[in-house]
Parts: structure tokens; C-alpha cells; sequence
């Protein structure tokens, strides 16, 4: 519980007001919702409402935290079983409740949308969009071509709009994922020595995804499906959640990255199976100042069974049940080589994967570059963008310690590091 | 492999001028559809290319850096980790200093991933802020020294202090003031002498120093010294110390000049509704106040005191704390609960400073429960001197259940104060509580 703070300070500022006394109204309903009225700063008390499947809260107080110290303090008085299970809700509580139950599973969450009414219309529409993609990939195909013939040094004069405007295109030809890719390469012109290589690169495997997408036939189904998601095409939760034979295992909680764009935040979770050894993803999305989910947290362990997404690699996947929460002790660590065949291997089935979850034994190096030697002096380099790096030598003041994070093939982005007592650190 | 670099530099000038390289991939047969569209033949090569690399990438070499010497400190708590990088995000960061001072007087080792955080901030402090850059590179111990091996930029910070006299000799002020205050807890005497012989020569910034660091140890034999500053060149910032040290030196002249001032100014009346203050302020600034440290003309800063109020400020703030209890017979908490009309601002923030000067926890705490429960503060000054006890008063009083809770219906100003003042109380259980990690 006390890892759905957005930070210590709210915490903190939560514990004082967890007392009966700055409550004079609480309920909870079974194990779904807890109300309650607190006594703040204001003439009226503030009326905080938390939705425990979300986990969601509201509350009538104007902080901008989110939560708030009001809705961790009810949580708090929860879990001490101060808060008595006294059937219906109040009004106030009922109706945000009520709403927040159609709005999930109704249809502007873009994960669950509602079941087509018609089946014929919404057959008709499939067809037509796979027409649209089949379209897009073409005129993805001649506009590589293009710029490969007039020279990647052309593209890097063209500015922002060059790429955004493809990108519009293959919005329009509904392949939604195609077009982030290709919006997000107006930046490679400008990511230091060696863009037009990484450019390249992107187009080339944009010419390898577009020549997939359109012989999506010849392919085996889970080579299909990776294709598809990336050209934009997404499965819903529930058929997941259906579909999918569940891995149950003991997951450790590796690593956490928050990435914004478009004022949508995106969290991603990355897992590792005690027992499998199985690399999973879990996703959860936020409009900006809205906390994202945190359920898992860095450093536990995890009884759950997962849910994955078919793929050729298959990665992402959705919690379809969970049990108890450990803390975990460090996972155990790679080595360089280990780690490069595990990417060479994914690879092999997925040649579009560009971030793979590792867990390496290594010490940090600064010459000739930032980078992480394992005991065989084996080294990768700390991917540029994750800056200086201090603390992660601060914490293993040269020697090996135990670092998670994300594989890329500019190297590696440190995440999470286990310190010498097995303590865990979020870098 | 120069075959894709042949290729990269092919399509930065556009297949329109440059000829497609031949790609050989080992263990896989040349491509023979090399008749097409030469865009085409291009990024086909360059996919198969960008695949192998990727898959094919073979290990670095780095060289390793030295291994730190061992720490044999304990770790602080993982709370106290906790607090600190919030402290480092932004919280409270005006405590930073308390919180080395803590780890450091505990013998205790500070969370290494947060060494970096502490070593920008002491350097980007610059040299005035001697103390903290001194704190980070004690409390940092062996990894900070270590951590400013790799990165030039913090070498500063953590430079090895200098020993002995060579400190007193060559260091920076951080570094003399660090020798001066460790002789004077060994050898009082031999510091006296020290700062004695050095006054004359020493400049404004050094005598300020000299004179913090005897506020430390105050003691009856620095009043000669004391009283000779205050007839030094009117430098505001060594009066303003003199005169604030000397105020607290039981039965020093000036204390006693202050008192006589002051308790010309305020008399005990008893009204209908019981005893209240009435005060006269100072209608001038004589010479022998501003011999004393007074000085005359509107407060620099944000002050909104008139004149006379401004003096009248400044008189109570040096003027001994017991001269209040001992004429009124009354406690410090009875004191600063009398009534004292529009002069009430003046009073409270006259006596806050008087009691962080005089280092006078009763009155501190009578201060911030009067402040919590009765009468609220109202002028920005009278802000600004509860936000000082809250940082300055003994943070005992931030334990639970020691001050009065805030009413619902308290500024902003007196729940920020009365946090702050549970912030330090946390803060330093913390480091008390376990050292396992």
C-alpha cells in the first residue's frame, strides 16, 4: 500500500491525518471501495473516495498530488482495520464510483472497446482497414525508396516536418504504430556522431516491417502477430486475457521506466520468472498528472500468473491473477556474453526488437566510454542517453555490483541496482 | 565492418549518385537480386546488415577503474536514504546541513547513489558555502574522495583536507574555521591567543568567522575581546556577532546596557483584563547604540517596521532574556503570553532573535507555542522569525504530542512551521533508530 504514494513527502504528510479522530465518516464496500469525510483545513471536510480495484481515488481536497494525503491516509486506516465494511456508499462516493466503473470498461478506454453490435458492419470494416494498411505499407515502401535515393544527407536538411508528414499518412492508413516510429526519427538527425548509421538503420527495418506487413500470409503466426503490433494493430485485453494459457511464477519486480509523450506517460514494468526465466513487460498509461499504476514495485517479488501477448518474442503481457508480494533479493546477474547471445537469440525471431530487460554482474568502467565490465572484463557501454551515470558508481564504488535495465543496440540503459547489503536502488 | 560503413556513406549521398555496395554476410550466400530499383537493393542489404550487426555484436573492452578504499562506517536506515533524496529533490533542502551535521557527528555513512547529488550541490553552493562543502566531504568519507577521482569537477568538494597548522596557514575559510574550532575544544586558550594575534590583520569575512566560531564555546574570557570588536570599524557584520555574543555572556557591560535600554522602554501595567506590556520605543539612535550594534534608518531587507520600531527590535533582540524574568517575575512562556497591543509584531520577533542568539531553548519553545496556539503571526517579519525557531528550536519539540496541533482553521504559515519542525524531530530519530541498513 504504501507504494501508491507518488512520493515520501505525501506519505508523510498522510501518516498524522490516519487517526479515527480526523475521520468522523468512513466505509468501505466489501473489498472494492473505501469512503470517508476528513476533517482538513477548510470549513467543509474533504470527501475522499478510493476505488481499490484501480487502484483510483478522488478527492474534494485541492491538492495536485495523487494521490492525495487524504486518500493515503484512508488507505492507511484501511489496512490498520479501521474502516468498518458498511454496505452501500454515501451519495458522493456512489456516483464517482458508478462513473469510474462504466468508464473502464466502457469504450473510451482503448484497451477494452465495446463489443462490435454488428458483426457483419464491423467484418466490413476490418476488411477495409486491412486495404488501408495494405495501402500504407506501399507508399511506406516508395517513400524509403525516396529518400535512400536522394541521400539520408537531404532528410537532415528537410527538418521535422519531413518525417511528421509520412507519419500523417500512415495515421490516415490506420497503421498508428508505424507512424510513432516514423515520428520519433526526426530526432536521430540530431542524436550526435554516427545519426545517418542510425538512420539507416530505422529505415531499413521500416522496409523490412513494411515488406512483412504486406506478406503477412507467408508468415508463421507468431512472426504474424509481432508484425502486426507494430504495424498498429492491437489486441484487446479481454481477448488476451482469454486466449493466452497463463505462466504462473515468482516474478521479480527488475525495473521501472516512465517515458511522456504527448502528455500520455508510459510506464513500463519489466519482469524476470524465478522459475522460468521468462523476460515479461507489463504497460500501464496515464494522462500526465494522473499517477500511473503502481502496483508492482521495484525490488519485490511477485506470485502472479501472466497473461502474455502472442508474439514472436513474446514480452508484454497483462497480470491475469496475483497473489502474495515477497521482497525479492537480488535477481541473479548475467554476463556480457550471456546477455549479448539472449538479444542475439530474440533477434533471431524478432529482428525489430530494440529494448530486451538484462540483468548483468558487472562494474562500472568510464574509459574509453561509460560502460559495464563483467568478472570476464567483457564490457558494454551505458546507452548515451542515460547521461552521467554517477550514481550507479557512486553505489558499487568500482567493484561488481548487480545492475538491471534496458538492452538497446546503443547500449545499456541502467534502471535498477542491487547495492552490496542487497538493498535495492532505482537509479 | 567497412561494408556497412561503405553502405551508410552510399545513402547519405542517394543511390541517384553512388553506386550499392556488395554486402557479404558470413555463413550466408550472396544476394543475387542485384537488377532491381538500386534504392531497393540498398536498404534490402542494409536490413539483413542491421540484423547481423545487432545479433552478431561482440564485447567491448573497458578499462576498469580504481576500487574505493572500504567505508567503515554504518549506513544510515533506509528511511534516512529515503529522506535524503527527497531532501536532495527538494524538500526542506535548507536542511541539508542539520542532516550532514547529524550523519557525520553519528559516525554514520550516507547512501552512496546519492553522493553525486551532494557533491554537485556543495560545488555549485560555490566558496561561500565553506560549511556545506566541508559537511558533504566528511560525511561523504572515502567514496566521495573517491568519486571525486573520477570527475575533476568535485575535486574541490572533496579535496583531502589539509592538517594541523598547515589548515590554519594555507586552507581555504572552511578549512581555517575547521582548525580554529578543533583548537578550541582541545586548547581554549592557545584559539584565544590564535584569533587575538590574528584580529588586526584579519579581514571582515575572517572575523565574522572568528567570532561564529566562539559563539560555538562562548565563554566569560572572550568579553575583552568581544567588547573590542564592537569598537572596531563600524563593519555591520562583526557588531552585529559581537553584540549578539555579548548579549548572551552573563553579566557582560553590554548585556547590561541593553537591559537598563530596554526596560526603559517597556513597563507592566495591570488593567482590567490583568497585566499587559506598554512600550515606549526609542525615539533615536544615540551614539552609544550604535556603539552597541544598533543601527539606525529603515531595516534593509523586506522589514516593514517604522524607525522607531526597527530600533526598538533590535534593542530586545540584544538584550539578555533574563532581564524579562527577573524584572516581571514572570516564566518565558507567561512572558511572551502578555498582551502588548500593536507592539506585540515587534516584540515576538525581538525576542525570536534574541533567543537563537542566545541559543535560549525555553524561550524558543515559549515562542513557537505562542505562535501555534494564540495569537497567529501577522507581518511578514513576524513570518519570517517563526519559520527561523522552526529550524533553529530544539527539534525535541517536533515529537508528537509535544506542541499543539494546529486548529483547522491555521495558516498556511503555522502548519508549514509546525512540519517543519516534525520534519527535523523524523529526521534525526531516524539516524538514531538502525544502523543495520
Amino acid at each position: 500500500m504504501l507504494a501508491l504514494a507518488p512520493d515520501a513527502p505525501s506519505l508523510r504528510a498522510a501518516q498524522p491525518l490516519a487517526s479515527d479522530r480526523s475521520w468522523p465518516v468512513t466505509g468501505a464496500a466489501d473489498d472494492s471501495a473505501l469512503w470517508g469525510q476528513c476533517r482538513g483545513s477548510a470549513a467543509a471536510p474533504y470527501r475522499t473516495v478510493v476505488d481499490l480495484s484501480g487502484p483510483a481515488y478522488r478527492c474534494s481536497c485541492p491538492s495536485r498530488k495523487f494521490p492525495c494525503k487524504h486518500a493515503l491516509a484512508l488507505l492507511l486506516l484501511w489496512s490498520d482495520g479501521a474502516v468498518a465494511t458498511n454496505g452501500a456508499p454515501p451519495d458522493w462516493a456512489a456516483s464517482w464510483i458508478a462513473e469510474r466503473a462504466a468508464r473502464t470498461s466502457g469504450p473510451e478506454n482503448p484497451e477494452n472497446p465495446k463489443p462490435p453490435a454488428d458483426p457483419a458492419a464491423a467484418q466490413r470494416r476490418a476488411e477495409q482497414r486491412e486495404a488501408r494498411v495494405a495501402t500504407g505499407l506501399v507508399e511506406l515502401d516508395r517513400w524509403l525508396c525516396d529518400q535512400v535515393r536522394q541521400g539520408l544527407a537531404a532528410s537532415q536538411r528537410a527538418g521535422y516536418r519531413h518525417w511528421d508528414d509520412i507519419a500523417a499518412r500512415m495515421v490516415d492508413a490506420q497503421a498508428p504504430a508505424l507512424a510513432e516510429r516514423l515520428r520519433a526519427l526526426a530526432a536521430v538527425p540530431y542524436s550526435g556522431a554516427g545519426w545517418e548509421a542510425r538512420l539507416l538503420e530505422e529505415y531499413a527495418l521500416l522496409w523490412l516491417l513494411a515488406a512483412a506487413g504486406r506478406d503477412q500470409a507467408g508468415l508463421p503466426a507468431p512472426l504474424r502477430d509481432t508484425v502486426r503490433s507494430r504495424v498498429g494493430f492491437t489486441v484487446r485485453q479481454a481477448e488476451v486475457l482469454a486466449s493466452a494459457t497463463p505462466v504462473r511464477d515468482y516474478w521479480h519486480v527488475l525495473a521501472r521506466r516512465d517515458l511522456d509523450q504527448d502528455r500520455i506517460r508510459t510506464r513500463r514494468v519489466w519482469l524476470r520468472g524465478r522459475e522460468t526465466g521468462r523476460a515479461a513487460l507489463v504497460l500501464s498509461f496515464a494522462v500526465l498528472g494522473q499517477s500511473l499504476d503502481d502496483s508492482l514495485s521495484v525490488g519485490t517479488e511477485v506470485d502472479a500468473d501472466l497473461a502474455f501477448y502472442p508474439a514472436a518474442v513474446p514480452l508484454r503481457a497483462l497480470l491475469a491473477t496475483r497473489r502474495d508480494t515477497f521482497p525479492g533479493r537480488p535477481p541473479p546477474g548475467d554476463t556480457v556474453t550471456g546477455l549479448l547471445a539472449g538479444y542475439a537469440a530474440a533477434l533471431g525471431e524478432d529482428p525489430w526488437l530494440d529494448t530486451w530487460p538484462v540483468v548483468l554482474q558487472a562494474a562500472p568502467a568510464r574509459a574509453p566510454r561509460p560502460s559495464l565490465y563483467d568478472a570476464a572484463g567483457d564490457a558494454v557501454p551505458l546507452h548515451p542517453g542515460a547521461g552521467d551515470c554517477w550514481p550507479l558508481f557512486a553505489l558499487s564504488g568500482g567493484d561488481p555490483l548487480t545492475v538491471a535495465g534496458e538492452w538497446t543496440p546503443r547500449g545499456l540503459w541502467p534502471l535498477t541496482a542491487w547495492d552490496e547489503g542487497g538493498m535495492v536502488v532505482p537509479l | 565492418m567497412s561494408t556497412w560503413h561503405d553502405l551508410v556513406t552510399a545513402s547519405l549521398i542517394g543511390t541517384e549518385r553512388a553506386v550499392v555496395p556488395a554486402v557479404a554476410i558470413p555463413g550466408l550466400p550472396a544476394a543475387e537480386d542485384d537488377t532491381g530499383d538500386p534504392a531497393a537493393v540498398l536498404l534490402d542489404r542494409a536490413a539483413l546488415l542491421t540484423a547481423a550487426r545487432r545479433a552478431g555484436r561482440r564485447p567491448d573492452r573497458a578499462e576498469p577503474v580504481p576500487v574505493c578504499e572500504p567505508d567503515p562506517r554504518p549506513a544510515v536506515s533506509q528511511a534516512a536514504a529515503i529522506r535524503l533524496a527527497g531532501m536532495l529533490d527538494g524538500e526542506h533542502p535548507d536542511l541539508l546541513t542539520e542532516w550532514l551535521t547529524a550523519v557525520a557527528a553519528r559516525g554514520l555513512q550516507p547512501p552512496p547513489q546519492s553522493l553525486p547529488a551532494l557533491l554537485d550541490r556543495a560545488r555549485r553552493a560555490g566558496p561561500k558555502a565553506a560549511v556545506l562543502r566541508h559537511l558533504v566531504a566528511e560525511a561523504g568519507g572515502p567514496r566521495a574522495r573517491w568519486l571525486a577521482g573520477l570527475n575533476p569537477e568535485w575535486e574541490s568538494v572533496a579535496a583531502p583536507a589539509l592538517a594541523g597548522p598547515d589548515a590554519w596557514r594555507l586552507g581555504d575559510t572552511g578549512q581555517r574555521r575547521g582548525y580554529l574550532a578543533s583548537l578550541l575544544a582541545s586548547d581554549p586558550d592557545a584559539a584565544r591567543e590564535l584569533i587575538a594575534g590574528s584580529w588586526g590583520a584579519a579581514g571582515i569575512a575572517d572575523r565574522v568567522m572568528f567570532l561564529s566560531v566562539l559563539a560555538d564555546r562562548l565563554d566569560p574570557a572572550d568579553a575583552p575581546l568581544l567588547e573590542g570588536a564592537l569598537d572596531d570599524r563600524p563593519d555591520v557584520g562583526v557588531r552585529d556577532w559581537a553584540s549578539y555574543l555579548l548579549a548572551r555572556l552573563p553579566g557582560s557591560a553590554l548585556g547590561h546596557r541593553m537591559a537598563e535600554r530596554a526596560l526603559r522602554c517597556v513597563r507592566m501595567e495591570h488593567g482590567a483584563r490583568g497585566p499587559h506590556l506598554v512600550v515606549t520605543p526609542p525615539t533615536e539612535c544615540d551614539a552609544s547604540m550604535r556603539h552597541d550594534g544598533i543601527v539606525p534608518g529603515p531595516a534593509t531587507g523586506r522589514s516593514q517596521f517604522s524607525y522607531r520600531a526597527h530600533l526598538m527590535c533590535q534593542v530586545v533582540a540584544r538584550t539578555p532574556l533574563r532581564t524579562w524574568t527577573d524584572e516581571f517575575g514572570l516564566t518565558a512562556v507567561q512572558m511572551v503570553a502578555l498582551g502588548s497591543g500593536d507592539w506585540a509584531p515587534v516584540l515576538f520577533t525581538g525576542w525570536t532573535r534574541a533567543a537563537i542568539a542566545q541559543r535560549d531553548h525555553d524561550w524558543m519553545a515559549a515562542l513557537i507555542s505562542q505562535a501555534l496556539t494564540g495569537r497567529l503571526p501577522g507581518t511578514a517579519t513576524e513570518a519570517e522569525a517563526l519559520g527561523l525557531l522552526a529550524r533553529r528550536a530544539d527539534p525535541a519539540l517536533g515529537a508528537p504530542d509535544t506542541l499543539p496541533e494546529p486548529g483547522p482553521d491555521a495558516r498556511t504559515l503555522i502548519h508549514a512551521a509546525h512540519d517543519l519542525l516534525r520534519f527535523r524531530y523524523d529526521m534525526l530519530k531516524e539516524l538514531d533508530d538502525d544502523h543495520s541498513g
